[in-house]
């Protein structure tokens, strides 16, 4: 397999954490981000995601440095680098409209950041057809970027970005131009990537399934903060929040407030409501009817009238419109939020006051 | 391939050609039919008031071929052209590539609108403007010379420096428009671009040859063009400011085709001249895009 770089222990020393302590972004009087602490694991594949205007790119552009930081420090293993250059932070980007240089062919385009290192012509040549062959490209090195389709050019983008062997590796939602089905591809293409390069990555998106599917580690963002930070199985099995919960998966957690002292709210999946009444004990029965249903091919998602409102229901049962139900979602595929809407213990005491609440028994 | 057109198809037709009448007549009746006059009457002698000018021939290309003050005429031309569209585009670059990297800032407004003013002035105006300005004896800019304790210049006294003093005035009023159309080709190019630069670690200059100029070279192409025409053009500034001399040396082809026309009272031989005109700007034009096919990128 190709290796990008010299040797394997400059490719070693490649791997680099980032850290944000305390960074602030504010745009005259905007606070865009506000406190914000992360730490970026070494050769981690960490994806921050949340909702349009989180914050989530700012924040990959401070650690590029092409914005600069309000208050706070970013650092690069451990050396503080707000004041370096963004060309000098051995960082490589993708941009989400690929940015590339449209007067300049191919190889121009991935040559020209090795011109600028003053790396020699026989060492450039020679990584230029490297990662060209990784990437697939190496019959179009001589065409410009207007006469490639929207995946070669992504792929241009990637090349651009490799072929400097830098220590992190940063895309600004580089799929979201594709179509769906280049999309899938590319994004096994680029844990590919991951695994062969070892290099630290950092990717920002809005889809939550980008995230889920390439994140060893997720970030998700919300007004500037981040709500949680864990991995893929973490963050769907384990929320801390109703906002997490309902940031991943779709359809989104239901969540059913109102009946629980202290204003505490039950939330569970769709995918975890049944259309069979559970055990008395075990978890809880609610009778509904259905108003609508989405086929989806491998499953339906019903939208459910029940006396404490609408619930959703992903199922593989196929269940006529206006047909009354039963429901049963069992305790231990429940989370209890607490009235500031943050995970709060379900013990015993809780687990009867639900079914209590709820009905117990059909 | 088809024998008869649908039923439709015979009515747009018409309605094209209806549509499109107006502007074909007028281009006929005000372009083509007085350029096909034009080569037709430069084949004719007599002056003005000839009843039936005779036919003569290429006589009057052999007059303007033997001739050293049309010889001076053309290279005057010609120098003037290259001056005025060599300062006016590296000025209108630089000035534009400057403007552009001071965003949002209000001095940025302020310069803008200065430099444009004097493309909306007639050039009339201009010319008389800088005909006192240039005086040599009490003009503006050589009291301004002596009080630097400098010598004075000589403007448009003087042969050798006529031709040049007067160029600048041109490139003085034509600066704003031009700067106007190259900040409009620098606004468009995508900020991420010059992000992906800076990843790259490229330095300034680098960067202005590298990704500013070629990305903008279309519209470089295009304002050399209309400023390489405009400037063959001359005539009001040559006109007012200097009636061609001293010397011969600011006469150019323009004004030595009204020269002939009205004052020497030979439309033959000015018709020959607007010929000769009309062949330069249709070459040059070509050659320019000849040229720029392989330098100017196109996206």
């Amino acid at each position: 397999m190709p290796q990008v770089g010299t040797d394997n222990r400059q490719e070693v020393d490649k791997v680099s954490s980032i850290s944000l302590r305390n960074v602030k972004k504010k745009y005259v009087n905007d606070v865009v981000v506000d406190h914000l602490n992360l730490e970026i694991r070494d050769g981690s594949f960490t994806v921050l995601v949340g909702p349009s205007g989180c914050g989530k790119s700012t924040t990959l552009r401070m650690i590029t440095g092409l914005e600069s930081v309000t208050e706070g420090d970013v650092l690069i293993d451990g050396q503080r680098v707000n004041e370096v250059a963004p060309g000098k932070r051995d960082i490589a980007m993708v941009f989400q409209n690929y940015a590339l240089y449209p007067t300049m062919t191919v190889e121009e385009n991935i040559e020209f950041g090795l011109i600028n290192k003053k790396i020699p012509k026989a060492e450039r040549a020679r990584r230029i057809q490297e990662v060209c062959e990784i990437v697939g490209l190496t019959e179009y090195l001589k065409r410009k970027p207007a006469n490639l389709s929207g995946g070669q050019r992504q792929r241009v983008a990637l090349a651009r970005a490799m072929v400097k062997a830098p220590r992190v590796f940063m895309m600004d939602e580089p799929l979201s131009n594709l179509d769906a089905k280049l999309r899938g591809q590319m994004r096994v293409e680029l844990i590919r990537m991951h695994k062969r390069m070892g290099t630290t990555f950092v990717y920002v998106t809005h889809d939550q399934v980008e995230a889920m599917s390439m994140a060893d580690d997720i970030v998700l963002m919300d007004q500037g903060k981040i709500v949680q930070q864990s991995s893929p199985w973490e963050l769907y099995h384990n929320p801390n929040c109703i906002y997490t919960a309902q940031f991943v998966g779709s359809p989104q957690t239901n969540i059913l407030d109102g009946r629980l002292s202290e204003g505490k709210k039950l939330g569970f999946r769709p995918e975890k409501v049944h259309m069979q009444p559970v055990d008395a004990g075990k978890g809880i029965n609610i009778p509904a009817t259905i108003r609508t249903r989405e086929m989806l091919g491998s499953e339906l998602i019903y939208s459910m009238e029940t006396p404490y409102g609408i619930i959703m229901c992903k199922s593989e049962e196929d269940v006529p419109e206006e047909s009354r139900v039963t429901l049963g979602i069992a305790l231990e595929s429940m989370y209890l939020f607490g009235a500031d809407t943050r995970r709060c213990n379900f013990g015993e005491e809780e687990k009867k006051e639900v079914i209590q609440k709820f009905g117990g028994s059909c | 391939m088809m024998g008869k057109m649908r039923k439709g198809e015979g009515k747009d037709a018409l309605m094209g050609y209806l549509l499109a009448a107006p502007a074909v007549i007028l281009l006929l009746l005000f372009t083509v039919y007085p350029l096909i006059y034009l080569v037709y009457r430069s084949l004719l002698g007599g002056n003005l008031i000839t009843k039936e000018p005779p036919f003569v021939g290429f006589q009057n290309y052999r007059i303007l071929i033997e001739s050293s003050d049309f010889h001076q005429v053309l290279k005057n031309t010609a120098i003037y052209t290259l001056i005025t569209v060599v300062f006016t585009i590296t000025l209108a670059v630089v000035i534009a590539a400057w403007l552009n990297g001071k965003k949002h800032s209000r001095l940025n407004e302020v310069v803008q609108t200065f430099i444009f003013t004097p493309h909306i002035i007639s050039m009339v105006s201009v010319s008389t403007l800088f005909l006192w300005l240039m005086d040599s004896r009490s003009g503006f800019f050589n009291a301004v010379l002596s009080m630097l304790g400098l010598e004075p210049y000589t403007f448009l006294a003087s042969p050798d420096t006529a031709l040049f003093s007067m160029a600048m005035v041109m490139v003085w009023k034509g600066l704003g428009y031009y700067v106007l159309l190259i900040m409009a080709a620098l606004q468009n190019i995508p900020a991420s671009v010059y992000e992906a630069a800076e990843m790259d670690d490229t330095p300034g200059i680098r960067i202005f040859f590298k990704i500013t100029l070629p990305m903008i070279s279309p519209t470089i192409l295009f304002t050399s063009v209309v400023a390489t025409i405009a400037s063959f053009k001359v005539f009001d500034s040559v006109s007012i400011m200097t009636g061609g001399g001293p010397l011969n040396s600011t006469n150019t082809l323009v004004y030595y085709i009204y020269d002939y026309a009205y004052r020497y009272g030979k439309p033959g031989q000015a018709c020959a001249a607007g010929v000769v005109l009309l062949i330069f700007v249709c070459v040059i034009t070509y050659v320019q895009f000849k040229v720029s096919r392989k330098r100017v990128h196109y996206q």
